[in-house]
Order: structure tokens, then sequence, then C-alpha cells
């Protein structure tokens, strides 16, 4: 039984560690460009198949950070090129701009590398289980959780205490008086969308060692997502990782006890959340 | 008998003090200036008046009536209009929409699936009127997006008219235009005034317009009340030109 | 072109609302007929009519009211298995089902509504995608009754009896296609006779500019509220027909894509029309048959087809003609 309760709750904390690097980097996005990327779980599978192309060439260590990076910076040129045309007009159109480029992504790898899943190769040294008795312990599951605790960390402290970091948290709060004060808002929000899409395209590599590659994957983690962002509250950061960890363990918690209602605890949630207090955990008092 | 009376209101935002036991009353009919240099809590007052938050202490009474903790909308139904600082309008629908909405919505037809033949021609009679007396016959089947700076204001009046109020308030009413523009809104409030006696608060920043048209001013200073008087009285008023002044230089 | 030549081209136009209206209806009405010459067919005809009486629906809202849905497909997917289900499990009648079709995705859709109307902007929209995968995931989960991944089976659209006579729409295509401009009409009709009341033009008043509608007095969030409600409503009675028209009810009904499709549909026609997004919905109804004939990779064309129409064409077919449109 203990087994049994450590395999969920485990198997949560990954799920979470998924939701939460997917979510945190809509969630910045969402922030401070006020657009809802539809396309978010196409580029994390782009990330993934990148490190797909590169491993044999560079091994999987490098192509760990080369991929989000190479994924980072697409994602720099949708927005220089696309997305920011359509800032402060209705949102219908980033909604609508975003969903298309989610098809155009997804098809175009099910064009490039086919509908069959693909595996991503994982270097032996973290594939093993550590323990007979805890089989579900493989180091490469604790190595997707120390990663983004490093990542979320190290996003965290770059936010904290760089002075882009700074001026990517006063946009959210005011983008006039930012840009008031000189600063190029227009280069900060491409800047910040980058750093977003970095972090799903590391996610995409990390989910491609786990559970291969196909041109869907992020689909699943998409919604949830969203649904952590809600239950975090809009504006909050640190809401939405709450949020994603939040989701992650209820769910994998109801696994124990209800399987088939796993992710029906998800809503569940997010239905609470906004009966009982609209604006999420954490949320913003103005932002609705 | 007066329209409009503040006692002693405060507003505190945290430790600002943006507006300082200010009292005045305002006459029925009357044409009220309240002018200040820059932050002097003028937009505040006008705030605290209109309901669009609560004072931190004192009262306002409106016709008679208490009205310091009822809330904007109720405020609109009970007679008082206003126009802001920004020009506020339905940019994409025609001046005579414009005026429609606001005038459906003062008859209390908001909610409504439809009109009878006589509340129609009511609605229309106050529509038509208005955009007459704000100059806009001629325009009132073109967007109000696609008129002047000036014809926006004068149709965002015409709305705030067209909501039959007994109060009148005017932020800023002529910022941001040019001579012409200017003289062609200060007109339009002389006349809403001396041909339609109706009771008018203005904050305006252009003292030709102000000494020209105003009844009485009202001077506020870092959030107080500094002087109270006829136009000549304030014109007369060493404290009131200390003010400016000091500011000025 | 200058606003003003605008201005006066629509000013003088009693009349021409009218002829444009009359033209609009013998189009429609004589769409079996046309059809076959351009290429089309009946039951095509019948399922832009549906499409389109959901994209009007949705623009009631968005395009309005100037709240943006995006989890539209919910109350239209309700619709669908709703007549689905009473078909299949209650009474083998068709205005029952089309009933039940209306009222499930417009009771749903109110409570919905309910709890996101203090919403704005982009959060209203995440909010209304999330509480669309909650219906999705029911209709997906729940096998024993909703059919799951595989969609409800086994019911089949029924004649209509009028006492003296029996409308046979299960067999002759033709009746069901007039049996589904009927409804479209007194939907349609409804909608347009909302849109000229003073109620109506108090969702255009949030729509232009909320700050300066709750300074008349207009209590926005009731009157999102409501908005929502009717669009919902509406939309649950396409949703209803979509079942008749394919005797079939499937999880994708209420699916994101669905919704996007649903919105691109509003933008393509043009939102701030009336009649914009049933020309939307026609366009890209025949626009996703072509090229899903013509390539595999048709998803990535239609994905292109969003991006050209946000970025190129923001207004839409009948964007130049965007005012004085409503029925």
């Amino acid at each position: 039984m203990l087994q049994l309760v450590l395999f969920n709750l485990f198997n949560g904390l990954i799920i979470g560690a998924f939701y939460v690097l997917t979510a945190l980097g809509l969630s910045m996005i969402l922030n401070l460009s006020n657009v809802i990327n539809f396309a978010h779980g196409n580029f994390l599978a782009l990330g993934g198949y990148l490190a797909y192309v590169l491993i044999p060439y560079i091994g999987f260590w490098p192509a760990l950070v080369v991929s989000p990076l190479l994924t980072a910076v697409l994602g720099f040129v949708v927005e220089r090129t696309m997305i920011r045309r359509i800032y402060g007009r209705d949102p219908i159109y980033s909604l609508l701009l975003t969903f298309g480029l989610a098809f155009m992504i997804q098809d175009g790898c099910r064009y490039i590398w086919g509908v069959n899943g693909l595996p991503l190769t994982t270097p032996a040294s973290i594939s093993q289980p550590l323990s007979q008795e805890f089989f579900f312990l493989t180091g490469y599951r604790l190595f997707v959780v120390g990663i983004v605790i490093v990542a979320v960390a190290a996003l965290f402290a770059f936010l904290r205490y760089t002075r882009m970091g700074m001026r990517i948290r006063a946009g959210v709060l005011d983008l006039d008086t930012v840009s008031a004060l000189g600063i190029n808002v227009r280069l900060l929000r491409s800047l910040n969308f980058a750093f977003g899409i970095f972090l799903a395209g590391l996610a995409g590599v990390l989910a491609g060692g786990q559970i291969g590659l196909n041109p869907n994957m992020g689909d699943d983690l998409l919604l949830p997502s969203f649904v952590a962002i809600i239950v975090g509250g809009m504006g909050s950061l640190v809401g939405t990782l709450l949020g994603g960890l939040l989701i992650g363990v209820a769910a994998a918690i109801t696994t124990i006890f209800y399987a088939s209602a796993s992710q029906a605890v998800i809503y569940v949630i997010m239905a609470v959340v906004l009966l009982a207090r609209p604006r999420g955990l954490l949320g913003e008092e103005g932002l609705q | 008998m007066s329209m409009l009376e503040v006692r002693n209101v405060s507003k505190h935002f945290g430790s600002l003090i943006a507006v300082r036991e200010v009292s005045l009353t305002v006459a029925k009919g009357e044409l009220r200036a309240i002018i200040g240099p820059n932050g002097a809590g003028k937009t505040t007052f006008f705030n605290l008046i209109t309901g669009f938050f609560p004072p931190t202490a004192g009262e306002i009474i409106f016709d008679g009536q208490n009205v310091t903790t009822v809330s904007a909308a109720d405020r609109v139904k009970r007679g008082m209009a206003r126009t802001f600082q920004v020009t506020e309008v339905f940019p994409e629908l025609s001046v005579r929409e414009n005026v429609r909405i606001a005038a459906e919505v003062a008859a209390g037809y908001a909610l409504r699936p439809w009109l009878g033949g006589a509340e129609v021609r009511d609605i229309a009679s106050v529509v038509e009127e208005t955009v007459a007396v704000t100059g806009l016959a001629g325009k009132a089947n073109r967007l109000v997006g696609e008129l002047a700076h000036g014809d926006q204001r004068a149709a965002e009046i015409a709305m705030a008219l067209a909501l039959r109020p007994r109060l009148l308030l005017l932020d800023e009413p002529t910022a941001g235009m040019g001579e012409q523009e200017t003289f062609e809104i200060a007109g339009l409030i002389r006349k809403l005034h001396r041909d339609k006696s109706y009771t008018i608060i203005l904050v305006e920043h252009d003292m030709r317009v102000v000494f020209h048209l105003a009844d009485r001013i009202s001077v506020l200073d870092q959030g107080a009340l500094l002087a109270d008087g006829t136009p000549e009285q304030i014109a007369a008023n060493p404290a009131v030109q200390a003010a400016y002044l000091g500011k000025a230089a | 072109m200058s606003g003003m030549a605008r201005a006066q081209t629509q000013a003088p136009a009693a009349e021409r609302p009218l002829l444009i209206l009359a033209g609009i209806w013998v189009v429609l009405i004589a769409a079996p007929f046309w059809m076959p010459l351009v290429g089309g067919y009946t039951s095509l005809a019948s399922r832009i009519l549906v499409i389109g009486l959901a994209a009007m629906s949705l623009n009631f809202l968005i395009g309005f009211t100037g709240v943006v849905s995006f989890g539209h497909a919910a109350y239209f997917g309700l619709g669908v298995y709703g007549a689905g289900m009473i078909l299949r499990y209650i009474a083998p009648s068709t205005p029952l089902a089309v009933i039940a079709g209306i009222l499930l995705g417009g009771i749903v859709g109110s409570a919905v509504g309910a709890l996101i109307c203090r919403r704005r902007g982009i959060y209203f929209a995440l909010v209304t995608i999330a509480f669309q995968e909650v219906f999705y995931y029911i209709a997906y989960k729940w096998d024993s009754v909703t059919g799951g991944f595989d969609g409800l089976r086994g019911f089949q659209r029924q004649p209509i009896h009028f006492g003296l006579f029996t409308l046979d729409i299960q067999k002759n295509d033709l009746a069901f296609y007039y049996f589904v401009l009927a409804v479209f009409a007194i939907v349609v009709g409804f909608m347009g006779f909302v849109l000229r009341s003073p109620f109506g033009r108090t969702l255009l008043a949030v729509r232009e500019n909320e700050r300066r509608a709750r300074f008349l007095g207009i209590p926005v969030d009731r009157h999102i509220w409501l908005a929502f409600t009717i669009s919902s409503f509406c939309i649950g009675a396409a949703g209803a027909l979509y079942a008749l028209l394919n005797n079939f009810a499937d999880p994708s009904s209420l699916y994101t894509d669905l919704s996007g499709e649903l919105v691109i549909m509003c933008v393509l026609g043009g939102m701030r029309s009336f009649w914009g997004p049933l020309l939307g919905a026609a366009v890209f109804e025949v626009l996703q048959d072509y090229i899903s004939s013509q390539t595999v990779n048709w998803l990535f064309f239609i994905g292109l087809i969003f991006v050209l129409v946000v970025m190129f064409f923001p207004r839409g077919l009948l964007g130049v003609f965007r005012r004085r449109s409503a029925a």
C-alpha cells in the first residue's frame, strides 16, 4: 500500500512538474503580452523533435540546452513577425493567430517526423531504476524533477535579481509606465515571449525522454496548464507554480482511490476556486 | 435652495490626503467652476461628488438627500450626469445612437425587449432635442469616432443631457482643444446654463473660459478649499494669486 | 475611403437593408435549387446553415457584446448531445429533441456565464476554454451514456407529424433542409429582434465602451451574462440541428477545434455584421472541404488560413459594410 501511495504521489509530482514548466511559460506570455499562446504545446513538441535531431550529433546533455534555445529563437522570430502585430487589438486576434500557428506547427511536425511516436534516447546513466522495491524511482524521473526545480529557481532568480527580470515584472504591473521610463517595451515583450517558449522547449525534451515524441504530445499538457493559471490566479507566477503542483498532486492522489476521476478532479478544483475565490489563489485584485 | 451641498468632505489614499475637509454649496441654476493648480485634487473631488469612490469623511447632499454612500449608477438615476477628462463615447455608433442609448437607459428601458409607440416617440423627441441643442443635428448619423475632437466632446455632453440630469458635471470639457473648438464648447456650456437653466459644475484649466462663464468659482489648492466667490472676488483674492503665481514660478 | 463618404452611402438607405434582407432570404430559400449548379448538394446546404447558425449565435456575443468566448463549442455540443440523447433514450420526437438541445445548451451556458461574467478580455476567454474542456471531458468519459470516444449512435431524426400531414425529414433531404431553415429563421429572427431592442443597444454600448456604459447606469456584468445566456440558447439550437443532420453525436462537437473554427468564421465573414458569420461559415466549410480533398496536410493550410485572416483580413468579407446590418 505504501508503495502504491508513494508511486502515485511521485507520479503526481512528475506530472505536476510538467504542468508547472508548461504553465509558467504560458503565464509569462499571458501576463506581459496579454496573449493566450495556443501554440505553446506545439512549441513544446518542437523542442522534443529538435532534440531528437540533435542528439546523434551533439549528444543528450548539450541537446537538453540547445534544442530549447533553438525553439526559443523560433519563438522570438514568430513574435517579431506575427504576434507583435496584434498587440493592443481585440483579444480575438491573438487567440486566432496562435490557434492557427498551433495547427501549422502540429501538422508541420507530422509532415517531417511522421504520425507515429518516436523514442528520444536518454543516457543509460540516468535511465536505470534506483531500487527494486521502488521500481518507479528511475534516475530519469528524479532527473526530470531536479531539472524542473533548477529551471524554476533560475526563472524566479532571473525575475527577481536581474535588471531585465525586474523590468518584466514591472511591465506586468504597468506597461505604460515602464514604456514612459524609456525602456524598450517591444524588445522586452519579444524576449519575454522567447523565455516562455524556452520553458516549453525544455519541457518538450524532458517529456520526450519519458514518454516519447509525437506531434500531439503538448495537447495533454496545454489545458491542465490553463487550469493551473486560473487556479493559481492570473498575473501571479508563484500562483501558477502552486496551481500546477496542486492539480498535479491532486490528480495523482485521486488515482489511488478512483483512477478514472483523476482528470475530473482538476476541473472540480477549478470550479471550487472560481466559486470561492474568483481571482485565484494568488491573483491580482484588478485582473479578472 | 441648494442643488448640491458638500460638507467637510475628505479623501485619503493611504497616507496621501487628496481632498481635505472641503465644503461648498451649489445653488439651483448656478454655474460653478472649480479651479486650482495641477494636483490640487480637482478630479478627486469630482469623483467624490459623482460617487466614483466614497469619501473618507464628510457628507454629500444632493437635492436635499444624503447620497454619501449611494453608488455612482444610482446617482446617475437620481439626476447626476458627468463627462470625463478623456472623452468617453461609443465610437462605432452614430451620434444619434449614442444619445438614444443614454436616453433609453435613463428612462429605465435597459432590459426592455421592445418599446410601445408612445415610449418610442418620447425617446425620439428627447434624442432629437438633445442633438439639436448640442449643435450636432447635421451630424446625427455620423459615427462618433469619425467626428472632430470638439464634436466628440459635444456628443459626450449630449449623452449626459439625454440622462435628463438636474446637475451636470463637466470634467475639463476643453482639454486638448484648439481656439475655435474651445470657443464653440464654451458657447454650448453658456447656452445650457443661460437658456436651458442647467445647474453645472465645471472643472476647467482655461481661465478665460472659467471667468467668462462661471457664476461662482471655488479654488482648490493641495486638496483644501482656498477661496470661494464670484469671479471678481476670486480675481482680487491675494491668496489665489499667490497660489497660482507661486506654482508658476 | 473617407468616413464622410461611408456615412453618406449608408444614411439615406432606409429601404436598402430591407432589400438586402429580402435578397438573403431568397438565396437561402432557393439554395437547394442553385447549389447543384455550382457543384454543391442539399445536405451541404443544410450543413452550412447549421454551422452558420452556430457562428451567428457566437457572434451575438463576440461581435455585438464585445466579449470573446473561445469555448462556445461546449454549448453547441451540449445541444448535439441533448437532442441525440432524447432520440436515443427518451422519445422518437424531433421537436422534443430540438427543444432539449436548446435547453441543455442554454441552461448550462447560463450557469457558466453567471460564474464568469465578471471577467474581461483575454481572461474571460481563458475561462471559457477551461470550461469547454470540462464538458468535452464528460462526453468523452461517460461511456455508458454518451458513447464516449466513439460517440452516440443509434438514433435517427424522426418525421414530424402536423396532424393533417407529415413532413418526412428523415428520408427527404429537401424537406430536412427546409426544416433546418425554419428553425434557423426563428433563432436568427430572435437574435435580430433582440439586437434592435433597447436591451440590444445596451449590449452595443458595452462593446463600444464599458466605462461609459457603466456610467450611464448599465449594470455591465448582468448584461454580459444575459448576452452569454442568449448566445448559449441559440447555439444550443444549432447543436440540436447538427445532431439531426448527422444522426450522430460525437465529442469533437464540443472540442476546442470547433470553437476556434466558429470564431474564425465570425472574423472571416465580418464580426461587426449580423450576416457575416453565415458567409464566413459557407466560405470556411467549402475551403475546408476542398483543401482536405487535395492534401493530407490540410490542417497546416487551415492553420495558415487562420494566420492570414488575422494578419491581412481582420475585418472580414463584410467588414466594409459593418454597420446597419442587424437583420
